[in-house]
């Protein structure tokens, strides 16, 4: 174990970092959280749009929330490859040697995984383009995208778990007197961690429905009563998957070894209960899922980010058996370009507010024309 | 040092730079094209002309495509392609421009914001926030390139960087602004050139004939700044990589001529083709001068990246990752006098069991792994392959391991090699196994390699 801390910190970069690394780690954390969002929602809407597409051959709703929730995957699926670069690069701050050292060992893997991704949102625009006036056809499109997506996830999943445990890594890489160069395999993978990422996919979907029926509800020209369908739908799928989350989150408990003592960790239960809450406000959010859209968005974004301190967390203890912390690394403070990137973030947020509000109040139905 | 990947036949250098190279073309198309959309809809309104909005819409929509889903995903591909083949390498950018890449992260947001909203809101909202929607693109997509270009620029001349270790030390060196201008004139010809591959698609024919000659005007325009800029920039460069370009490397020059012909090839096609006959301009003719332009694009970018060598990051890390300079604003120690003094075996991490200490029976073993660690990272193992070691040796006349032993010892003198780095021993033994790699049937006295006699 001492020689493995040894190699490990002497892994690290030897500039070190040039802000504290708490820094890191909060937007790592932040990022992620919103980067996950986005991953459930292509991966949910993806998969519902298929649904739709093979039951809206009896149901014409299923069509119709069919064809928009292949459209808003296009959408959510740029913004997830976008909002996934922030903590790709703030991962590589501060758990280079994880990081890399996973990618290394499974290169074929790493590169496969851009592919991946490359060909599902190519099928999708497909899938979502092609279809037409009756939503008809390319099914096969829709199948690719989501086969695609899942050996996306797999794939991250995989390399997230092989960073996690320096202890395998000789005996991944070393096999006699040979190196392992070929990168061709992929060398661990928790299905229950797995489950745990995909499964919530179908709740914040679900949530994402909620809010679509509230947001267009004050349109005239909408059909209400398909709104309010799609409102109860979308209450009935974060139910069930939210409760599935619960028992699939128990089941990846019992996966993550005793000597972390994590079943009392402070992070855990408080992301726990947050996840409670979230399954009781949306029991109750069944009757009229419209109005009840906003508060269960917002406590569902909170069960998300509780759950990115809960990995970030269980992270910690899982290298900390290695003596590895992130508090140790070396520092090199830069201010300037430390003050570049917040000064440049609070202005981009004030930059995109401008257009985000046009067209929340166009897609509301206000008059946004200027009287033209 | 981290494990090492082995691309068979190509080497990691062509991971990188295939990928590198096709991202070239949706990065810059997605800065430089929405000044020509700006231009167009401007007039549109101007002039009310509601048939050049055909152009928009089609032109923006390949844009979503194009740039945000191939383009967003080889510019991620480039970190995953340099983590897998020299971790080290891009450690050490990301360790000093973490800020900058997070900064440029916050402009892909506004661009990808903008874009979508700008997309979905045609004629839906009034034309001048349309505009301004588009304008804020456009302005952010330039601003992200702003950005990566300092890192760019650093990679090659890294400024008084070596010496203070300062982030905008590096990021505005002699090379910053002529490459930034280079760049910025080059995406209008790539904006100008792939708005002539969607032009010929526009149904109404006045509109086709007023985007056709616009956008044509914009590749004429973008080229001659690109050549002028691109001139200022060679002379800027430092002057070992300007002789290695002009006679040191034959390769090097062709990819200049690459570069060179294919802009004037792009040119004359907007001149004598897009602009006089714009009716008549074949959409395939200009999928041709788009893949033109990528072979120009892949001969300016790979002279880039070979006079880089002997550094990844220069003054700092040698091409195979080992840090070659003390870097003292840092607080950093050159590795390689470690590993003269004590060996590479030693002090990398991840070395098979055996084989830190040579001896008589392990020399083979011991020598093929410092040899994948120090030469991997440019050359590859198969007789067949890019910059095959064996081919190299043999063209060199290279049997016997003394002589190979030799050419280790004054690898250093070499511009683009970097030295060999370990003890007297694993030099011998490194020697015995490249010698028996490039002739099977060479003689190796294992008392030479361990005693030196």
């Amino acid at each position: 174990m001492t020689n493995m801390a040894t190699i490990l910190n002497s892994m690290r970069d030897p500039m070190g970092v040039p802000f504290y690394p708490w820094m890191f780690q909060a937007l790592m954390v932040l990022t992620f959280a919103l980067h996950i969002i986005f991953v459930n929602l292509v991966i949910g809407g993806a998969s519902l749009a298929m649904y739709g597409h093979i039951k809206g051959k009896e149901e014409p709703k299923w069509k119709r929330l069919s064809a928009t929730l292949a459209r808003a995957s296009t959408v959510n699926l740029s913004l997830a490859i976008v909002l996934g670069v922030a903590p790709l690069l703030f991962v590589q701050v501060i758990y280079d040697p994880f990081w890399y050292f996973s990618n290394v060992l499974s290169g074929w893997w790493a590169m496969g995984f851009l592919l991946f991704i490359c060909i599902a949102f190519l099928a999708l625009y497909v899938f979502y383009l092609k279809r037409g006036e009756n939503i008809e056809g390319y099914g096969f499109f829709g199948a690719i995208a989501l086969v695609m997506l899942a050996l996306t996830a797999i794939t991250i999943s995989a390399l997230s778990v092989q960073s996690l445990h320096p202890e395998k890594w000789d005996s991944w890489y070393l096999i006699g007197k040979h190196m392992n160069t070929a990168g061709t395999a992929l060398h661990d993978l928790n299905i229950a961690r797995l489950l745990h990422f995909i499964v919530p996919s179908f709740a914040i979907t679900g949530i994402f429905l909620m809010l679509y029926s509230w947001y267009f509800e004050p349109r005239k020209d909408f059909d209400h009563e398909y709104l309010t369908w799609v409102g109860k739908t979308g209450a009935k799928l974060a139910l069930y998957f939210t409760l599935l989350q619960i028992v699939v989150g128990v089941w990846w408990l019992l996966t993550i070894p005793k000597n972390l003592d994590f079943l009392t960790n402070p992070a855990l239960l408080g992301g726990a209960a947050v996840g409670v809450v979230t399954l009781v406000i949306l029991v109750g959010a069944q009757k009229n899922p419209q109005k009840q859209a906003i508060p269960v968005a917002f406590v569902a974004f909170l069960a998300v980010l509780a759950m990115s301190i809960t990995r970030e967390v269980l992270r910690m203890e899982y290298l900390g058996k290695f003596n590895y912390s992130i508090y140790t690394y070396k520092l090199n403070l830069d201010w300037g370009s430390t003050f570049l990137f917040f000064a440049t973030f609070v202005m981009g947020l004030i930059v995109i507010s401008y257009p985000i509000i046009i067209a929340f109040k166009l897609g509301r139905g206000t008059d946004v024309t200027g009287g033209e | 040092m981290y494990p090492l990947f082995e691309v068979p036949l190509v080497g990691g250098p062509i991971l990188i730079a295939l990928i590198a190279v096709f991202h070239i073309l949706p990065c810059h198309l997605a800065t430089g094209a929405f000044w020509i959309t700006y231009f167009i809809e401007r007039k549109a309104y101007n002039e009310n002309r509601p048939d050049l909005l055909e152009f928009l819409k089609k032109y923006t929509l390949f844009i979503l495509i194009f740039c945000f889903v191939t383009g967003s995903i080889t510019g991620v591909g480039i970190w995953f392609a340099s983590s897998v083949t020299a971790p080290r390498a891009i450690s050490g950018l990301i360790h000093n421009y973490v800020w900058g890449w997070a900064t440029e992260w916050v402009f892909f947001i506004i661009e990808i914001v903008t874009i979508y909203i700008y997309y979905y809101t045609f004629e839906k909202i009034s034309p001048k926030a349309h505009m301004r929607i588009g304008l804020i693109y456009a302005m952010a997509a330039w601003t992200s390139m702003v950005i990566i270009t300092g890192i760019l620029a650093f990679m090659m001349t890294p400024g008084k960087w070596p010496v203070t270790g300062g982030f905008f030390d590096g990021f505005f060196n002699q090379t910053y602004w002529p490459q930034l201008l280079t760049r910025t004139a080059l995406m209008f010809v790539i904006g100008g050139i792939f708005g002539l591959v969607v032009a010929p698609f526009v149904t109404n024919s006045s509109a086709r004939e007023t985007v056709t000659k616009t956008a044509a005007k914009w590749v004429v325009g973008g080229a001659v700044f690109t050549a002028l800029f691109a001139t200022w920039y060679f002379y800027r460069i430092p002057q070992s990589a300007r002789e290695l370009i002009i006679s040191g490397y034959p390769y090097l020059k062709l990819m200049g001529f690459v570069a060179i012909g294919s802009l004037a090839l792009v040119t004359l096609f907007a001149l004598v083709w897009a602009l006089p006959k714009p009716l008549s301009l074949n959409p395939i003719a200009s999928i041709v001068m788009v893949i033109v332009l990528f072979a120009g694009i892949g001969g300016f970018e790979s002279i880039r990246e070979i006079v880089r060598r002997p550094y990844l990051i220069p003054d700092y890390m040698y091409s195979n990752q080992i840090i070659g300079h003390d870097m003292p604003a840092k607080g950093v120690k050159a590795e390689s006098e470690l590993i003269n003094k004590e060996g590479f075996l030693k002090y990398a991490k991840f070395v098979p069991q055996g084989l830190r200490e040579i001896n008589e029976k392990n020399f083979m073993d011991a020598g093929r792994i410092i040899s994948k660690y120090q030469c991997m990272s440019c050359h590859t193992f198969s007789p067949d392959g890019r910059l095959s070691i064996q081919k190299l040796l043999n063209s060199a006349g290279m049997s016997a391991p003394e002589d190979v032993a030799d050419l280790l010892d004054s690898l250093g003198d070499y511009p683009y090699m970097p030295p060999f780095m370990g003890t007297e021993v694993e030099k011998r033994a490194t020697a015995a196994y490249l010698a028996k790699l490039a002739s099977p049937d060479a003689e190796v006295d294992p008392k030479w390699v361990v005693n030196g006699e």
